[in-house]
């Protein structure tokens, strides 16, 4: 897939503008905090139709406005040209793809893919569980249904099960619960397991490209349940009533899942350098993106937020050939790209204005 | 506006499907074009507020202890279909495709709500099911994470263990006429879970 054209209107900073892309990569180059990230988020939006920075909605409205918009020309493998565009109401967002709107926003969810590569990505790593079981969710629910529908099913039966904790319901009520909880999250403890050693193989290969060093990566995801055994999930919950009517709220589940990122074996977190880490989290986006690739047949647009700068010159070349030929690439960053890299389509951004660059496009040596 | 029609409006806006205007719409209509049909509308709300109660078995709608299905000789009182609420009676009948008797919870449970197994019709069934006439129980409740929840509760607290009768779950997947082409992922999964012999 490839964003042909993207149009904004009070998302962010950004009151109006709209930018034509052409060919394969754009650069959006200025100063911090002029709205380049901005307009990374706008069109990731497209994706799940949520933020990859916030989940509060009112602070993608420009300050002072009610309502804004974004708006993508999209060339799409199996849509052909399609247009999609989110508008922003208060409390509220509604979609409307080629002109219809959509009545079920999850019909959207997962038909245009987007990977964010982010300079926050090195949370995924040492951050808190909370933010990769979020990665979790929201990579297998833009290319699976099904576990969108089971994480759906689940979160209901989890706050319903919460509510009767909350004013002491009986335990033949809470088993009525717990049993949806179990059915839908062996569902979820099942994709999660096989969607991580799926993406641990890509993991692996795309880490020997960026670091040059063959070690293997990979995941080591503990579930609440090590077997897939429904029976052993609802003990589980049921075994737990007494510490959760104390606390009132359900103290295990997949909903309290985790998992590290081994490098060699070893846990990430505490084991591998800045610069190891770094590149752990440039490998799982890229894998992420191939697994994207594989499961819908889909390219999805690869989003460069900031991450160029951060890399040596020998490593940002790797992670260049490690991206495929013919994705899309949109890229930010303060000072404009290595021309060695390509020939980039680049726009100079300051105060939520963006301005495409009097070509030739500048090249600039760091 | 008097104060008597603004008091009549406020009445009707309580009703479901009748906004502010549509409100004020049918207070005038009553009070001024057709003022002679009036009467009779109040006549009628009056003896239906006076003669509808719930039926003593089913919980369904009826004018005396039991309902027209539940007095009607020609179903089967041993195969109950346990339904949430009584519109569901309604669109079952319309189907004719079931001869058996209901049972209405009026509701399912739904923590979030409030509902618990107090607010639902369930002494009624229990005492359906301890009478031992019940061969069958076909639960026709909604497919979403109450109604299966409710579905638990009933086959683990209800509907006594020992399989002297036989539970049923009513199926889910392609809707009759529907072709494949069109069906969304999870539909086709419930339809391919749920398929059975043929031929």
């Amino acid at each position: 897939m490839k964003v042909r054209a993207i149009g904004l209107q009070d998302f962010r900073n950004v009151a109006g503008a709209r930018l034509e892309f052409e060919g394969r990569l754009q650069f959006l180059v200025g100063a911090n905090g002029q709205g380049k990230t901005n307009l990374l988020e706008a069109v990731g939006f497209i994706t799940a139709l949520r933020s990859f920075r916030s989940n509060d909605q009112s602070s993608l409205v420009r300050h002072g406005e009610r309502e804004g918009a974004i708006a993508c020309d999209i060339e799409h493998e199996t849509e052909g040209a399609s247009n999609l565009r989110v508008n922003f109401k208060p409390g509220t967002k509604e979609a409307w793809l080629d002109g219809t709107k959509v009545t079920r926003l999850a019909e959207v969810i997962g038909r245009f893919p987007t990977v964010v590569f982010s300079s926050q990505d090195q949370q995924l790593v040492r951050g808190s569980p909370g933010d990769r079981r979020r990665w979790l969710d929201l990579t297998l629910s833009a290319t699976d249904r099904e576990y969108l529908k089971a994480l759906q099913a689940y979160h209901r039966a989890l706050a319903d099960r919460n509510a009767l904790l909350k004013r002491s319901g009986s335990d033949a009520e809470l088993e009525a619960f717990e049993r949806v909880m179990a059915d839908q999250g062996m569902v979820l403890i099942e994709r999660r397991r096989e969607a991580l050693a799926e993406l641990a193989i890509g993991l692996t290969e795309r880490y020997a490209m960026i670091a040059d060093h063959a070690e293997t990566a990979g995941f080591a995801y503990a579930p609440q349940v090590a077997a897939p055994d429904g029976a052993a999930l609802l003990a589980k919950f049921a075994g737990g009533r007494a510490r959760d009517r104390i606390l009132k709220s359900t103290g295990s589940g997949p909903h309290r899942d985790d998992f590290d990122f081994l490098l060699h074996e070893k846990p990430a977190k505490e084991f591998a350098s800045e610069g190891q880490q770094r590149a752990l989290v440039l490998s799982l986006r890229l894998a992420q993106a191939a697994w994207f690739r594989s499961r819908s047949k889909i390219e999805p647009v690869l989003l460069a937020d900031d991450v160029l700068g951060e890399l040596d010159p020998s490593r940002r070349e790797r992670f260049w050939s490690a991206i495929p030929a013919d994705s899309q690439v949109i890229a930010t960053g303060t000072v404009p790209p290595d021309a060695a890299l390509g020939e980039w389509q680049v726009f100079q951004v300051a105060n939520g204005l963006f301005a495409p660059a009097t070509p030739p496009p500048p090249v600039a040596s760091r | 506006m008097t104060p008597s029609l603004e008091n009549l409006q406020h009445a009707l806006k309580k009703l479901p499907g009748l906004g502010y205007r549509s409100a004020e719409r049918v207070a005038l209509h009553l009070l001024l074009e057709k003022p002679e049909s009036l009467p009779a509308l109040v006549e009628a709300l009056q003896s239906a507020a006076a003669a509808v109660r719930r039926c003593d078995r089913c919980g369904h709608l009826a004018e005396d202890d039991l309902c027209a299905i539940c007095q009607d000789e020609k179903r089967e009182p041993s195969v109950v279909c346990v339904v949430e609420n009584v519109p569901d009676v309604v669109a079952l009948e319309r189907s004719g495709a079931y001869r058996g008797s209901y049972h209405v919870l009026h509701g399912k449970l739904s923590p979030l709500q409030g509902i618990g197994p107090d607010q639902l019709n369930l002494s009624s069934f229990k005492t359906r099911l301890e009478a031992g006439a019940i061969d069958e129980v076909i639960l026709a409740l909604s497919n979403d994470v109450e109604g299966e929840a409710t579905c638990h509760f009933l086959t683990s607290e209800i509907i006594p263990m020992g399989g002297q009768i036989k539970v049923t779950r009513i199926g889910f997947g392609l809707p009759s006429g529907g072709g494949v082409l069109y069906a969304d992922s999870v539909t086709l999964k419930s339809a391919l879970e749920g398929r059975r012999g043929y031929a």
